[in-house]
């Protein structure tokens, strides 16, 4: 195609520059009052701190457990520890799902795909205490595996939208060939099938994460040992009904951002692919 | 092994867990009260858990009955009654001499003392010390002296005017009562209304305390030297780093009777099925008593209970002669909706949308509406009967599916391949479908005061039939079904037509730099909404607001832009919008970037060869190609707007007058404020799922295939 | 080497008949082609054999054994799809010896097999490149070379060929035929080519909506078409055809005054391979319409009464359009009028 004049391209990228501008505002904004010192909330409209420190970032780092321990360090552990289980289960619960569910054509396919949907339509909000009970019977409260359970269930049913999406568009010749080959359904998946599906991976992978790496409610309710506790629920403290310390909620809230910043920006050449086909077919 | 079992037995009972949601000053002196302790105890050990402000009922709530709490927890007297109730807690019956008869009052229901006050919180007269020699002794006085201070920039005062426990002490002054001992509330009362029309000279008309006042931006106020009387509690003084003083409140001019505030007394309770009472108990006393005591109030800043301390702060002394006039906070089982209704008047007064009167006879009617209504049992015979028929019936239809040979031989056939989807349709059974089908199976029920009544689906029909609000009322499901529908349109609108749009452009081949554009506007996905949404909201204040002091550059005319974005419906459902559009744009973005790549070049180059333009070319070549493949990706989008409860619970918070909630934000207020009715609430998320279900089925047959 | 029994094959989808009745007895050792129009049901038939389609009814037989039920990877068959399906995620090595890998062949061996075939089809040089960077021929020698290495008892081909331009098709149709004569393998080998079909088979099966039409060398088919299908898919150009009615001793055209000297009786069809007939100064008249210069021959389209006949012709060509011809015969085919069927 014709290149278009450059009054246009610029007038595109001006566009784009207020578009983005606005786009990270807010997000300026929470680094503002990270590094600006005090707790208040920033509120000129100028989103570049005036004083830099990073006071809050240490004072959120350095906290410590009633037993002098290192507080943050033992959360990021256990967010880190939670976030990256609960991508593996989910992954593991998922993608054989999301492949017989490509794949196969079995009683009750269709009524199992609009059965892993539906499940997103559920409300969460009266989830919360039957889900306590539940978790409590099978004697994973306060057990972080409870956590990374519950966490990887609920990516579940994005997760097999995405990946069988994702599966719909691999040619089915090279699971024939590799059939062929000698390989079983279950060689041919892990050897040819999850290779290939590598974007798609990154792309749920990295949604469970988030799920687990974002969650507090269900957090506050499961756990009750602060050496369990997860960033968010530390965040929590810094803003409540008596006080709000926006320094330490902004340098927390970057600090748990961040992690999951880093992993977009490492696995953004994979969004476009691994979460297009998903949509191709429902 | 029995050993080791024996072991971590006596290890746990020997150690003592405490709940407390304490922070900063107040936590550094419990922390080193129960170090202290551990001294003189040398074989046991106390576990502090600071558990957030936020979720601390609750987890009381459900954690205690089923055995999982901790031994001690601190908490506030307000739910004392409540958890009576419910019987998560033990009477105290030990030894309480040296405490103060107010704390004792505030934990005794029935005649027996149910915690252990340890501190008194109220609010008090703060003020400047370098500004005011003395402070007011009535509160025309204090008009004056703050119309005095108040001069560009700089507030007389500044105080949560709208909130109801800012309120009341002025509401009692006028004589007036939040609800009486036996449960009566006239929030339209003389007493009350006029206490709304003081409220309102002194927090708008006298023009001497700025517009929308938050707890943090009294505190940012004061902390900047911009404000010179400030009336707040104990906990503001916590992070201030300017010197401020405190005196009891002044006395109303117009009624002659001392303003008086609420006292919350925090105590000590100890739960239910606590393992080592004893031990618990001499913890617990140890925290309330003596050197204790005296720790908390020198370290903690504490207003302690323990009358025997001394060397109390200035502050901490104003606190404790404030709590002899307090007024302890209501324990009413309905109290929760007498403060949602009030703090409906005072906004509706603040902002001048209504007369003093008519904010009061509104607010009463509130009231009447969110109390909790008597509960009919109805027999569960019918239903057992109905569900029966029903199970007999599925069971029937899955014996004469299974008989079909063709069915049989097919199962036969594939049954290898339900291996593959096994664990994930297992786990989602264990831990999705099951509770949302015991919470759903909480509608059949009413809950109140600790006890389950079987209703059967009355709650159903008070809601559709919309039995106990009018239909326009934003209380009524309809109504919020309406806006919930307006708020999915409206956002998947804005989310399509953006991210497509961006899309579009950023495939141009002659964008610069394609990969740090699209980087940086998937930002917004990547940052937590939680914390999103709470920046949002204030940069949406009025007088503080990034967005009105940007409009204020852009607006002509000189003086700042106060526009309040959350006083009507339109603007303050727009605020929401604007948020959540902002988080919901990149996914989108990114689901077309990817859809695009699919569409093969030469088809666009082929229309351009035969002479169409650009715009010709987006509707006739790239839409129709475009639109199958976003589809699906709407209709998810559409759901996860549809029950997007973190953005319109935290920005608008239903502003004004829950008229912007959602049906999944309002289903919240039923289970969590407005005396936790988990059966209303539950009723509120089947119907949900109803809907969204009706949907789904409607879009797929729409869209002529099975997308959702 | 093994037999390949199709015993009355049967495959639908659902109402869809694909594969109605086909009956071939491939022997050890055979290079057999599948030729038929697209959509006829070859790849069906391939994929019934490899395993990849359950067969609805009749049955398979591979090395005399019943294989029907049998997994693909244990019916002891190797395919080259039409798109070669390599791996894009292994290397050429890898992808070579992938089959062996599942096998739990040690890696030493995996190897040197892998190099053996990979010598054998030049891909040496190649090994550690993925398959995207390799071009069209490349990766179809690859495709090859990974059903070599597994030693199959019998080699499946769809369509190998299709997605090479003429010269290098040209060229590997040489080596599939060296192949063939090194390994001694069973080969079933789809095309709608039918030069690749002729130069290649040891014996062609024809193929029409899911019928078998005809088995034989290529020369039977050539010569002795078991019906208007087959005379018309083998050969280029086509056979002419004629509808003709029978005399006795000679036969009448439509539009044609002169009788045909071509004995019948009824109605049938009169089959003329345009290189069964020569222009002569006598025979049976026609007018020149239209001249396809190929080089060392052409094509001479002459209308005989109401009908177009094509006749192959020596270069340089005598005759102009428009000039009035004559044709001499020397093979005839004679079809039955209603089923096609070759008459005797
Ligand atoms: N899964 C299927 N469901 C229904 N019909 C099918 C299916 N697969 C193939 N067919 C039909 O079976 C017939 C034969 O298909 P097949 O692929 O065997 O043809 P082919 O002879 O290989 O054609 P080509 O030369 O074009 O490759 C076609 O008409 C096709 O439409
Ligand atoms: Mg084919």
């Amino acid at each position: 195609m014709r290149a278009p004049s450059w009054v246009r391209v610029m007038l595109v990228h001006l566009v784009l520059l207020v578009v983005t501008v606005a786009a990270l505002y807010p997000v300026l904004w929470v680094l503002k009052m990270a590094l600006t010192p005090g707790q208040s909330f920033a509120v000129d409209p100028w989103p570049i701190p005036q004083t830099v420190t990073f006071e809050n970032f240490a004072h959120v780092i350095n906290t410590e457990t009633s037993e002098g321990g290192w507080l943050f360090g033992r959360q990021l552990f256990n967010s880190l520890v939670i976030s990256l289980s609960t991508a593996a289960v989910g992954l593991a619960l998922s993608t054989s799902a999301a492949y017989a569910l490509s794949r196969f054509k079995f009683v009750g396919k269709e009524a199992g795909m609009g059965a892993f949907l539906i499940t997103q339509m559920f409300p969460g909000v009266v989830m919360l205490i039957p889900l306590y009970l539940l978790l409590d019977t099978m004697n994973l409260l306060d057990n972080l595996l409870g956590l990374v359970f519950v966490y990887a269930t609920t990516s579940v049913p994005f997760s097999v939208w995405t990946l069988k999406g994702y599966f719909d568009t691999l040619p089915r010749e090279l699971e024939e060939a590799a059939m062929m080959d000698g390989a079983s359904r279950w060689q041919t998946f892990t050897q040819v099938v999850l290779p290939l599906a590598t974007p798609a991976l990154a792309v749920t992978g990295l949604f469970s994460f988030m799920t687990a790496w974002n969650e507090f409610i269900l957090a506050t309710t499961l756990v009750s040992k602060p050496e369990q506790f997860t960033l968010p629920i530390v965040l929590q403290r810094y803003v409540n009904d008596y006080n709000a310390e926006w320094g330490h909620f902004a340098a927390g809230a970057i600090l748990v951002s961040l992690p999951v910043v880093a992993l977009f920006f490492a696995l953004q050449r994979y969004f476009v692919e691994g979460l297009t086909a998903g949509s191709v077919k429902g | 092994m029995t050993a080791l079992l024996l072991l971590l037995a006596t290890a746990s009972a020997s150690e003592v867990t405490v709940w407390h949601s304490y922070s900063g000053a107040e936590q550094a002196a419990l922390e080193q009260v129960a170090d202290d302790w551990e001294s003189t105890h040398p074989d046991d050990r106390v576990s502090l858990v600071a558990l957030p402000f936020g979720g601390f009922d609750t987890k009381v709530d459900t954690a205690i009955p089923r055995g999982n709490g901790p031994d001690l927890f601190i908490a506030a007297h307000g739910n004392v009654a409540k958890w009576v109730l419910e019987g998560v807690i033990e009477p105290w019956t030990s030894d309480t001499t040296g405490i103060a008869p107010v704390g004792l009052d505030a934990f005794t229901v029935d005649e027996q003392l149910w915690g252990l006050p340890i501190a008194t919180k109220s609010l008090v007269l703060l003020y400047d010390p370098s500004r005011i020699a003395s402070p007011p002794q009535t509160t025309d006085e204090l008009i004056a002296m703050a119309r005095a201070e108040t001069a560009d920039g700089h507030y007389g005062l500044a105080y949560q005017a709208a909130d109801p426990y800012f309120h009341a002490p002025w509401m009692h002054a006028f004589g007036a009562v939040a609800i009486d001992d036996d449960g009566t509330v006239s929030l339209d009362g003389d007493a009350q209304v006029q206490s709304f029309a003081f409220a309102r000279r002194l927090a708008v008309d006298e023009g001497i305390a700025p517009t929308q006042p938050t707890g943090e931006l009294v505190s940012r106020l004061y902390e900047d030297g911009d404000v010179t009387f400030v009336i707040s509690g104990p906990w503001f003084t916590a992070d201030l780093s300017r010197p401020v003083a405190a005196a009891p409140f002044p006395m109303v001019s117009e009624t002659g009777l001392p303003a008086r505030p609420y006292l919350t007394v925090d105590g000590i309770y100890q739960a239910k099925g606590a393992p080592s009472p004893e031990l618990a108990q001499d913890l617990a006393w140890a925290i309330a008593s003596a050197h204790g005591a005296q720790t908390r109030q020198d370290v903690g800043g504490q207003a302690v209970t323990w009358t025997a301390t001394t060397g109390a702060s200035p502050l901490v002394q104003t606190l404790r002669t404030q709590a002899e006039t307090a007024i302890p906070m209501p324990t009413h089982p309905d109290i929760s909706a007498v403060w949602e209704a009030q703090a409906y008047a005072l906004r509706r007064v603040m902002r001048g949308s209504a007369s003093p009167e008519r904010a009061g006879r509104e607010a009463q009617a509130r009231f009447e509406q969110l109390q909790q209504k008597d509960v009919v049992e109805v027999s569960r015979s019918p239903y057992i009967a109905a569900f029966g028929v029903l199970l007999l019936g599925l069971v029937g239809m899955l014996v004469v599916r299974l008989r079909n040979p063709e069915l049989r031989n097919e199962l036969a056939a594939t049954k290898w391949d339900y291996f593959w989807i096994g664990p994930a349709a297992l786990a989602m059974i264990a831990l999705v479908v099951t509770p949302f089908v015991l919470g759903a199976a909480v509608s059949l029920y009413a809950y109140q005061g600790g006890e389950w009544t079987f209703v059967g689906l009355s709650h159903f029909s008070d809601i559709l039939l919309s039995r106990d609000f009018p239909i326009t009322s934003p209380m009524s499901f309809f109504y919020t079904l309406a806006v919930t529908i307006l708020w999915t349109v409206t956002n998947l609108t804005l989310h399509v037509s953006i991210g497509v749009a961006l899309a579009l452009v950023l495939r141009e081949p002659w964008i610069r730099m394609r990969g740090m554009w699209r980087a940086l506007l998937i930002l917004p996905w990547a940052v937590p909404n939680y914390i999103t949404a709470l920046i949002w909201k204030s940069m949406f204040h009025a007088q503080y607001g990034a967005i009105n002091k940007l409009l204020a550059i852009v607006t002509p005319g000189p003086g700042p832009v106060e526009f309040d974005w959350f006083a009507q419906f339109s603007t303050s459902f727009a605020a929401n919008l604007a948020t959540n559009t902002w988080l919901g744009f990149p996914f989108m973005m990114v689901v077309t970037l990817g859809a695009l790549q699919a569409i093969p070049k030469d088809l666009e180059e082929a229309a351009e060869v035969d002479g169409a333009g650009y715009l010709t070319r987006l509707r006739h070549v790239v839409w129709p190609l475009l639109r199958p493949a976003l589809l699906p990706a709407i209709l998810l989008g559409s759901v996860w707007t549809f029950n997007m409860f973190n953005v319109v619970y935290l920005v608008s918070s239903g502003e004004p007058d829950g008229s912007t909630e959602i049906l999944i934000s309002e289903a919240y207020r039923w289970a969590f404020s407005r005396n936790n009715q988990y059966g209303y609430a539950a009723a509120y998320a089947v119907l949900i799922f109803g809907v969204l279900l009706v949907y789904s089925r409607a879009a797929n047959r729409l869209v002529g295939r099975k997308v959702l | 080497m093994a037999t390949v029994t199709l015993d009355n094959l049967h495959k639908a989808y659902g109402e869809t008949v694909v594969l109605d009745g086909v009956n071939v007895e491939v022997a050890s050792g055979e290079y057999i082609v599948l030729v038929g129009p697209s959509g006829c049901g070859k790849s069906t038939l391939l994929r019934c054999i490899a395993g990849l389609e359950t067969i609805t009814a009749g049955e398979l037989c591979i090395g005399g054994k019943r294989a029907n039920e049998r997994a693909p990877r244990d019916r002891g068959v190797a395919m080259v799809f039409q798109s070669y399906a390599l791996y894009p995620h292994m290397t050429v090595r890898d992808n070579m010896a992938f089959a062996l890998k599942v096998a739990k062949v040690s890696k030493k061996e995996r190897y040197a097999q892998v190099d053996e075939a990979a010598a054998l089809l030049e891909l040496t040089p190649l090994l550690d490149r993925l398959p995207g960077q390799l071009s069209g021929g490349q990766r179809q020698r690859v495709a090859m070379g990974r059903a070599i290495v597994r030693r199959p008892d019998v080699f499946l081909f769809d369509e190998p060929l299709s997605n090479l331009d003429p010269a290098l098709r040209g060229h590997m149709r040489v080596e599939l035929k060296r192949m063939h004569r090194r390994l001694g393998a069973t080969i079933v080998h789809v095309t709608h080519d039918q030069v690749e079909a002729l130069t290649l088979a040891d014996r062609i099966v024809v193929l029409d909506k899911g019928q078998v039409q005809q088995v034989g060398s290529p020369r039977d088919l050539f010569e002795r078409p078991a019906n208007v299908f087959v005379a018309t898919f083998i050969g280029a150009p086509a056979m002419n055809l004629l509808p003709v009615i029978g005399e006795g001793e000679t036969c009448r055209l439509e539009g044609l005054e002169q009788a045909l000297p071509v004995s019948g009786t009824g109605a049938f069809t009169l089959g003329l391979r345009p290189s069964d007939m020569f222009l002569a100064d006598s025979g049976i008249p026609g007018v020149v319409d239209v001249i396809e210069s190929l080089g060392s021959e052409a094509m001479v389209h002459v209308t005989v009464g109401a009908h177009d006949v094509v006749v192959r012709a020596e270069e340089p060509v005598q005759v102009n359009s428009g000039d009035v011809v004559h044709l001499k015969l020397s093979t005839v085919h004679r079809f039955d009028g209603t089923t096609g069927r070759r008459l005797e």
